[in-house]
């Protein structure tokens, strides 16, 4: 079976490298699933989750922002501002985090001076991590 | 009794104290050394993929976007990265001689280190501060230069998160051309000893200085892209290609920065550790030799005594 070499980092620390055999990522333009002898391709993600395919079955990862590259030696990078694998999800913490950003916004109405767009960048952000690390705790208890 | 002894007493221990302090920073130091070093590897393969794409993309057409722009410099920004603490030896006094002696130099300073460049260097530049960590900006300060912003309030284990107020700003800065060329002013970090401070160019993206930066963190650039244009033109871009370029740019800075103050964060506790490692050594030295005038002290009143004793009973005979 034809596999694909997929590498994801982010500014921090190199998340995932394997060879998998599909990915589907969510980019801008919509989502997008890339099986090996891809042309290649440079594009944009967008918050959201990843799912990718290897030799241990299906995986979850929640990405936010970034862009994604194909190489034409059938090689996958992907660096992503935030990419976290959903096993290691905290839930309670994104939902801290979201909570608290969600005040801010609140102080934002009343007239204080922070930033609006990145407060809203880090909201989606945690909302999609809440979303990710729920449904592989779901497929976990459902199997 | 000529020596008091009781004062070499106190004056042992209160060294002695001090050396367990010495220590102790000198331990801390080289976990949170381990720490940032680890930190500023693992950018690196970040770094050097970001900086692959844009090396084709650069091939496919280059776009007369902002952060690539090269203007004729006039107003120069300076990213100076310090420590906000002290007792770290010639840390900081280093990055600020070397930064001072680059600024005194107004022609060289003003080139802008991209290929093609042939703008001609400036006689006088303007020269503005950004001070990351409290030291450089009290130099700043001192200096007379127009310090505009200062970042001092970050946590030991730094994060993206953390500089990228720093990007924003400098980004912004430079949108609005109030600048025409960003420099880093950092301390790079070669190993335990060896330390060297360091002005990279930030912006305009000087692919010079961007591929210096990722080599010297001693990795060799992936082997260079030797793809044909005929293959480039196999790439599709999506949504387009200046939207790709848009992305790609700032986090490349935002990567050189962040990159920066993690080799400066890196360089400030090997050079914490060694202070603290010379100082506890010299504590030590300090014991030994307190100890051994103590124990002559002590000796000598012991044979005082005796010959007062010896004297006393032979004047009783």
């Amino acid at each position: 079976m034809n596999t694909l070499k997929f590498k994801i980092a982010t500014p921090e620390k190199v998340v995932y490298e394997n060879e998998i055999f599909q990915v589907s990522i969510p980019t801008t333009t919509g989502e997008i699933t890339i099986l090996p002898n891809h042309s290649p391709l440079v594009s944009i993600l967008q918050a959201g989750e990843l799912r990718f395919k290897d030799n241990e079955g299906e995986h979850l990862m929640a990405v936010s922002g970034g862009f994604l590259e194909i190489r034409a030696n059938n090689e996958l990078i992907i660096l992503a501002d935030n990419a976290e694998r959903a096993e290691h999800i905290d839930i309670d913490r994104a939902e801290e985090a979201r909570n608290r950003a969600e005040e801010q916004m609140k102080a934002v109405k009343t007239g204080e001076d922070i930033d609006y767009a990145k407060l809203q960048a880090i909201i989606e952000r945690e909302v999609n991590r809440m979303r990710v690390g729920k449904k592989y705790k779901n497929i976990k208890i459902n199997s | 009794m000529p020596v008091n002894t009781k004062a070499i007493k106190r004056r042992i221990k209160s060294v002695s104290s001090t050396k367990k302090i010495t220590r102790a920073m000198e331990m801390i130091s080289a976990v949170k050394m381990r720490k940032a070093i680890e930190a500023a590897i693992n950018t690196r393969t970040y770094a050097t993929l970001a900086w692959d794409l844009l090396v084709k993309l650069a091939k496919v057409k280059k776009d007369n976007l902002v952060l690539l722009e090269v203007r004729p410099v006039k107003k120069l920004l300076v990213i100076l990265i310090t420590s906000n603490r002290g007792l770290c030896g010639s840390f900081n006094a280093n990055i600020i001689k070397k930064t001072a002696a680059q600024l005194a130099d107004p022609k060289n300073i003003s080139r802008q280190r991209v290929e093609n460049g042939h703008l001609e260097p400036a006689n006088i530049v303007e020269v503005d501060v950004v001070g990351v960590g409290k030291k450089g900006a009290d130099f700043a300060k001192k200096m007379g230069y127009n310090l505009i912003a200062s970042f001092s309030d970050f946590s030991d284990t730094l994060k993206l998160n953390d500089v990228l107020p720093i990007c924003k700003m400098v980004i912004d800065e430079y949108s609005k051309k109030n600048y025409d060329k960003v420099v880093v002013a950092y301390t790079d970090f070669k190993s335990t000893v060896n330390q060297v401070a360091k002005l990279r160019q930030v912006l305009p993206i000087s692919e010079l200085d961007l591929e210096k930066m990722i080599t010297d963190l001693g990795t060799e650039i992936a082997e260079k892209n030797k793809i044909t244009e005929l293959e480039l033109d196999n790439y599709i871009f999506e949504p387009t290609q200046d939207d790709v370029l848009e992305i790609i740019l700032p986090r490349l800075v935002e990567t050189q920065i962040y990159q920066a103050t993690l080799e400066s964060a890196a360089s400030e506790h090997s050079a914490r550790m060694i202070a603290m490692r010379n100082a506890s050594d010299a504590a030590s030295d300090m014991i030994k030799e307190l100890t051994l005038t103590f124990n002559k002290a002590r000796q000598a009143g012991i044979t005082q005594e005796i010959a007062e004793i010896a004297g006393g009973a032979a004047a009783l005979e």
